[in-house]
This record gives C-alpha cells, structure tokens and sequence, in this order.
C-alpha cells in the first residue's frame, strides 16, 4: 500500500502543478490542418528549428524535470527505457520501447519488471550505454539537493522511502538491479501494472556517473537521445541543440529530428508568441512553441483569417475541470444537494466562458474522454446543454430548501479560464435559475491552492482540474478517490474525502492488472461507480490551439500530450 | 499628486477667506465664465445622471448586467459577439461582451455608478480626515501637532497602489467589497489635505479677526468651526475636486488587478482586465470602458480645474465678468 509521507506528496502537490502548466502549456498544433507553404510537404532534413516559449526550461538535468512522457523539448536529449508512441491522435496515447527492446517483462503479480537495453546505444561522446547508467540516473533523483521529479519511484521502489541519493548513500538503490550492462530489473513495493508509463519519466534516463557534475549537470548534461546541449543560459532561458552523431535511428524508432539545429528560447510573452507565430518573419517562419496555446480572443483573430487558420493545431491532453464538493461541509453532504447542483449546471456558458467550443469540451465524466484513460460515456444527471433548473428544484425541495438556498462558490483568481472568475461568474449565472444563491469566493493563486488541499480549510463548493501524469485512470482517479491517500496534515487531493472499501479494493485490483486495455476498461466502470456519488461534477476537457509558423512540416499531436511533438517537426 | 498640492495651496493662499454666503454667489459666477469647465459640469452632471438612473437606462433598453446570452456569440470562434461592431443592435445599444453575451450598454452604467460612487465616498472620507487631523495640528500644542504631522508624512509616504492592494488582500472576501474600496482609498490617501489645510489654518490663526475672536473669549472649539473652516472652504474644496478624478484612476486601477469589486459587479477597471486581450478580435469590448473611464476622469479634472480658478483670489480678480480678459485667465487656468 501506499502511504507517502506528507513531504512527498507536499513535492507531488506541486509538480502536479507543474505538470499541469506544462501540459496545458504543451497542447497545440494538429498535423492534418497543418501544411507547408511551398506545397511539397514531404519533410526533409536540415535548418534551424527556433522554438518560442515563455517558461524557460529551467534544471535541465533529467533528474529535477516532472515531465509527462518524458517531455517535449527535454525527450530530444533525454532518452529513457519507455517511451510516449509519437503518433496522431490515440495512438499517440501508447507506450513503448525507447531504450529498452520492450515496454517491459513484469512477473506474475506485475511486482517485478525486468528491461533488455537495445545493442549499439551510445552516448554524445561516444560512450556506450549501461544499465548500471540508468540506475544511477534514478538514484541521483533521489538527492535533495536533484529535487523535482514526480514522487512514484519513491513510493513504488522497495525501501526507497527515505533514500537520500548515491551522494550521501554510495550503497545504492537495493531495488534495482543490474546483473548485466544491458538489462536491468525494478523491485516494487506492490503490483503495478502501469509501470511501463512510469519509466518514461526523464528519471530513467541513463546518466554516467563519471560526467555527473551534480547540480551542475543541468548546465551541460550528456545526451542519449538525437541532439546534444551545445548552450545552456540562463537556467535554460536559452538553449541551443545540435546534431549528436552518436544517436541513430537504428535503435530509435520514435525520434524523426529532422533539423540540424534547435533553438529554444524563452521568457517572451504569450501574446507576443502568437504574434511571432502569425506574423512568421524570418525566422519566425520556422518557429514552434511548446508551451503557448491560443486564447479566446486570439482564435477569434486567426479563425477569421484562412491563412492562419491552416497554421492552427488542435490537440487533447488528458484534463478534466470540475466541480468539487466536500461532503463534511454543510449543505454538501446531503446528496440531493449535489445532484441539484449537477443538473443546474449549464455547461455552454462554462464552455463559452473557458473559450468557447474550438477550446473545450463539455465534461459528464471524471476521466478524460479518451480510450486509453478507459472512457466510458455517461452522464447520471443530464443536465443538458444548458441545465436542468426544474430538475434541480425538485432535488433541492426533496433535500428540505423548497425556497432555494444561498452557497458560496471559492475559485481561484488566475486568469487561466479553468478556475478563474469568469468559470465561477457564469455558474453563478446557471444556479440562479435553480434557485441557488451562489457567493464568489476568489483566492489568489497560491491561497486557492492552499485552502483546496488542506483537510482543515478545504470549502464545500470550489472549482478544481486534474490532469494525469499518463494517459491511464490510475494516475487520475487513484490520488482523488482512493481512501488511503487521505492527507490529514499536509496536501491531501482526495478533496471529497471518499473512504469506500469497494473502491479502494477494485484500484488495488486494476493496479494488478498488466493488459493495460483490460486495466482501461475496468479504469472506466470504476469512474462510473463513483461519478454516482456526485462527489465532483464534472464540466469541461480543455482542448488546445497552437500556432506554428508558416514553413514547418510535419505536426504530429498526440493524445499524451495535446501538443505538436517537437521531436517530429521538419523545417525544410 | 504634488500638482494637485500646488494648486490648491495657491487657492489657500489668499489672506482674505471666502465668505460663506455671498462666496457661494461669487464662486459661481466665477465659473460660469469658463467655457471649459462649463462643458465638464455638464458631462459631470450627465455622468452622474446616467450612474444613478442606470436601473432605469438599461429598462428602457430591456436589458440587465448580469445575464447571459449564449445565442449572442460565437462559441466556435472563442466566443466572439455576432454581428458588426461586437453585436450591435436595438435590443444591444452598445453591443455584447464577448464569452458571455452580457450586454455592454448595462454593464457601463452599472460600472459607472461603482467608480462613481467609490470614488466620490472616498473623497468624502479623505476631507475629512484631512481636515480633522489638519486643523487639529495647527491649533494642537506642540507635542500633538509634531504626533500628527509625522502621522500625516507617513500617509503621504505610503505608496497608494501597494498599501491598497496589501490591505484588500488581507480582508476576509465576505465583507463588501465597494465599501471595503470605498474605505481603503479612503483611509490611505488623505495625508496631503491634511498638510493644506494645517498650513492654510497655521495663516489664518494669525489673522487679525481670528485674534480678535479669541481675545472676546471664544474656545478653541468655537473658533475652529466659525472662524477657521469658512477660510479653509476654499482650498478644501479645490483639493476634493482634483481628489475625484484621482479616486476613479484608483479604482479603476486596483480592479483592473482583480483586487477592486468582486465579480458580476461591473466595474470600468474590471471590464479593462476582461477586455485587453480583446483589442484586436472585439476593439468595442476595450474601447468603452477606457472611453467611459477617459471622459468621466478628464471632465472631473477640467471642473477641478475650473473650481480653484474660481476660487483662487488672484486668478478672480482678473477674471471678474464684463473685463474682457476671460481668456487669459482660462490660459492660466490650463497652465
């Protein structure tokens, strides 16, 4: 079982954030509307790739990164034993084999998981590839001072709780094992099925431990994957990628690099990204960004224009923005009270207020609507397109408000169009009609944060969004509903403090299973069970735009990410 | 700020103090002779006029603030307004706003009567704190007049925007949040009235008619308010009508960073954050409220201006009506 410390999870806390900027950040372009201008849209090597972002790539070691398959700009210098399948759409949703010559051999109760490296691997230098390499590469995750990965190696690793990295403890990680330079195998604590998504975490990159500068390593760390750091400023506001002639695509089925040259610069602002995008002068015209989806008011700018129009990529990452309630809070833990509120809302004018229907999707269900999180349609208190105000009435009169009643919604005062005030207003708008009083309640960004994932201050009524760390309903539904996971002191996400034995047993079982589609279906009831307890309603999946500039080939949006691959993308 | 400081000192430094009754009669002959501020009295009243008749405007218009009108934008496109002009039309006097279709026409005036009535409330607020602690360290013994002159520096020091800004942070959400701005401005920024009106009462405590009444055995009390507040009538009220101007640049400001009136209120500031990354798909959004915001502030700076012409004696005396000399006194007015 798991039971992470409080410190762990404080660590998962804020990744998850991380990850979640990252990836709504990451969500952009699709191939199929994307063309080259010249017509022939047959990629070709060669030129520069320049890529436009506002967060910088900061602690560019694979130790420090929380990716999410392994990233997008980090994965063309970082390869690892998985990897995310660089493809369109759902089959981009996949993993499989990156260094290793599968997605991984478990045993019988999925508690150990043996990999093969692939022949020839070699690093920037020449140097081959070692599986004693990629098990220092996760110990030094485990260093303090190397913070910043996602907390599941800890958690999952046999006696790995209290590891404090190969600095302090030259013994090393006793769940891992090396018999040989190519194959190396992982202990766990207990099954987990989902352990082939895990390594494709930047942590199972291989590092050699004779290059390792330590804190330093993020300034020049040696690359296993199709181009090598040749700049690092600034903490990575600045990168410039070139050529490693080491790497082939021998052993690397999933990396095109088409470009001779990747220029990755950062800190510019959002809008003056999609404004470089659309203008796509000089340089500019091979350009791509990683993290900047186009707003509202920017789609309604470049929809009106056909040219920029066939510029745009659309994509889907796993994300839901919800409704939570906390059933200890009065009137929340009357169910009917829930229910009301599940048919009162009008979900065209939440989705109106998130950017209309180009940029999100109406939301009945917890998971993400996509095969690989095990969707499974339903919708247990239709509420329709624009609410269900009569139905809501009546629950609210069976609940004992037969004159309505008076609550008070907390949202964050982001400007991110998920849990920002615009979301909260146009509920506010909806429930009115229901007889529901709503009171905004707006926390600044950190406070929101704060008083939502503290068991003593958690409201009874906020907006919330989850994203996974996969594309599987163990990484979504796991944290929220498992019963164990309950965070008494410190950053607790099972917000509607469901303790269910039923449930918490059938994860443990889906956490057995290593058919990974047989696990998505049983993902898929489970998010059905206990969508009927109306402990969130569900409202919109975002969907994300992105611009690229006139002359890049080659967009490949996978349902992993939502966002155009980088490692794809031609400029010639 | 330190403009406003200079002009209304020099509306105070007139020894002889406008006389309450006749003053009035005076006052308002003096600014009827200047076109300008004329025009901005007018603009003001009709500001203040649509602010307070709003419920009644956007009946007229059928129309309220808050509610939505889906069928009014156009979702596929980031929830642009249909129509020309950000949907214009009989039923839409000045358009929708965009992603939720509330109409623009109800959500100025409303938002109006918000910066209108914080800010004038805040001026209010800051007079009289002003004049109180002004008056009380001029006439005050040594120690008291130190006390409240540091105290004052000190609010004149404060950064306006941070110290709001720190404060509105800190207060729980549920109390109201136009009477928690109202009293913040308020309460913040009152230090240089109160500086003008010490100097101002320091001068007229030396006056002949002020030793005069205090030799006849009139208490301090007595004194201040017979004697010493006509004299200050003229500064005061210069200073209050460059504060207003002032106040709804704060307000604007400080909801423009979210921390202003909670939303459905409407508010100018508020309905700038919304719309600035608007400017190129929906330019109406953007263009009213920093239209509405820039008239309102501009027509209250011109009166302002035109009240200390009134009542500065040395612009007065050459701007009496019927010498033909009007217009120089309006370019020193604008100076």
């Amino acid at each position: 079982m798991r039971q992470p410390s409080s410190r762990a999870r404080r660590v998962a806390a804020a990744s998850v954030g991380l990850v979640l900027a990252a990836g709504a950040a990451a969500c952009g372009p699709k191939d199929n509307d994307a063309k080259g201008s010249g017509g022939d849209s047959t990629p070709h090597k060669g030129g520069t790739l320049t890529v436009l972002n506002s967060n910088p790539q900061e602690n560019f070691d694979p130790a420090r990164l929380y990716t999410s398959g392994g990233g997008n700009v980090p994965s063309l210098v970082f390869r690892t034993l998985t990897t995310r399948n660089r493809e369109n759409g759902a089959a981009g949703a996949k993993v499989v084999p990156d260094l290793a010559t599968d997605t991984g051999r478990p045993n019988k109760d999925a508690t150990v998981w043996t990999y093969t490296l692939k022949k020839g691997l070699k690093y920037e230098d020449g140097t081959p590839i070692t599986s004693a390499d990629i098990k220092y590469g996760i110990e030094r995750s485990f260093a303090p001072e190397l913070s910043g990965g996602a907390p599941y190696l800890r958690d999952w690793l046999v006696g790995a709780a209290n590891y404090q990295g190969p600095y302090k403890d030259k013994k090393g990680l006793t769940a891992i094992e090396t018999p040989d330079a190519r194959t190396i195998v992982f202990h766990l604590d207990k099954p987990e099925g989902e352990f082939p998504y895990l390594a494709t975490q930047t942590q199972f990159t291989p590092v050699p431990k004779a290059k390792d500068t330590g804190t330093k390593y993020a300034e020049h760390p040696i690359s296993s994957g199709p181009y090598k750091v040749v700049k690092n400023e600034n903490n990575g506001e600045h990168i410039v990628l070139e050529r490693n002639t080491y790497w082939s695509t021998a052993t690397d089925a999933e990396r095109k690099a088409y470009p001779d040259k990747v220029d990755v610069k950062s800190g510019l602002d959002s809008s003056v990204i999609n404004q470089r995008l659309s203008a796509s002068q000089g340089s500019d015209a091979t350009a791509v960004t990683t993290d900047t989806n186009l707003g509202p008011a920017e789609l309604a700018k470049v929809t009106g224009d056909k040219e920029l129009a066939s510029r745009v990529g659309t994509g889907h990452f796993g994300y839901t923005n919800y409704i939570a309630f906390n059933p200890t809070v009065k009137p929340f833990n009357n169910i009917k009270v829930r229910q009301a509120i599940s048919y009162a809302v009008d979900r065209s004018s939440v989705i109106n207020a998130a950017g209309g229907s180009a940029l999100a999707e109406a939301a009945t269900t917890y998971l993400p609507n996509q095969k690989s999180f095990g969707y499974e349609p339903y919708d247990l208190f239709p509420a329709g397109e624009t609410g269900n105000p009569a139905k809501a009435k009546e629950l609210l009169k069976e609940a004992g408000y037969p004159n309505g009643l008076t609550v008070t919604l907390t949202h964050s005062n982001a400007k991110d169009f998920e849990t920002s005030p615009e979301i909260a207003t146009a509920l506010q708008d909806a429930l009115k009609k229901a007889g529901i009083t709503v009171k905004l309640q707006g926390l600044e960004e950190n406070d929101y944060s704060d008083t939502i994932h503290s068991v003593k201050t958690e409201p009874g009524f906020f907006l919330a969004h989850w994203g996974a760390d996969w594309p599987s309903g163990g990484p979504f539904l796991a944290p929220i509903f498992d019963g164990r996971q309950i965070v008494k002191d410190g950053a607790n996400f099972n917000t509607g403090l469901l303790n269910d034995k039923s449930v918490n047993a059938e994860i443990d079982a889906i956490n057995k299973l290593t058919d990974l589609d047989a696990a998505a279906k049983r993902w898929g009831a489970l998010d059905k069970k206990i969508g009927e307890q109306a402990l969130t309603v569900p409202l919109f999946h975002p969907v994300y735009k992105r611009l690229v500039g006139k002359d890049i080939k080659n967009v490949v949006i996978s349902d992993w990410t939502g966002v155009l691959d980088i490692s794809q993308v031609a400029v010639k | 700020m330190s403009e406003a400081l200079v002009a209304a000192e020099a509306a105070g430094t007139g020894t002889e103090p406008v006389p309450a009754a006749s003053g009035a009669r005076q006052f308002w002959r003096r600014l009827r002779t200047q076109r300008a501020a004329l025009v901005a009295a007018v603009v003001v009243a009709l500001l203040v006029l649509v602010a307070v008749a709003a419920p009644l405007l956007t009946a007229i218009e059928g129309q309220d603030p808050t509610t939505y009108h889906p069928s009014l934008i156009d979702s596929a496109r980031g929830g642009v307004p249909i129509g020309s002009f950000g949907g214009i039309s009989g039923d839409h006097w000045l358009g929708v706003e965009p992603q939720t279709g509330r109409d623009l026409f109800a959500r100025l005036v409303y938002g109006a009567r918000v910066s209108l009535g914080v800010a004038l409330a805040a001026t209010v607020i800051q007079v009289f704190l002003g004049v109180v602690v002004g008056v009380a360290a001029a006439l005050g013994t040594g120690w008291v007049d130190q006390l409240l002159s540091r105290l004052t520096d000190i609010f004149v020091a404060l950064p306006l925007m941070i110290m709001s800004l720190a404060l509105l942070a800190i207060v729980p959400a549920s109390f109201p949040r136009p009477v928690l701005v109202t009293l913040v401005i308020g309460f913040t920024a009152w230090g240089n009235i109160s500086k003008v009106v010490r100097a101002q009462t320091l001068t007229l405590k030396g006056l002949d008619y002020v030793s005069a009444a205090r030799l006849s055995g009139w208490g301090t009390w007595r004194i201040a308010r017979r004697e010493l507040l006509p004299g200050l009538a003229a500064p005061v009220i210069t200073y209050a009508a460059i504060l207003v101007p002032v106040n709804i640049s704060v307000e604007a400001a400080l909801s423009f960073l979210g921390v202003g009136v909670k939303p459905p209120t409407p508010s100018s500031g508020q309905m700038l954050t919304a719309a600035d990354v608007w400017y190129q798909a929906a330019p109406q959004y953007l263009l009213l409220p920093a239209g509405a915001l820039f008239i309102t502030v501009l027509a209250l700076t011109v009166l302002g201006d035109g009240v200390r012409i009134a009542l500065d004696p040395r612009a007065a005396s050459r701007l009496s009506a019927g010498t033909g000399r009007k217009r120089e006194a309006r370019k020193e007015g604008t100076a």
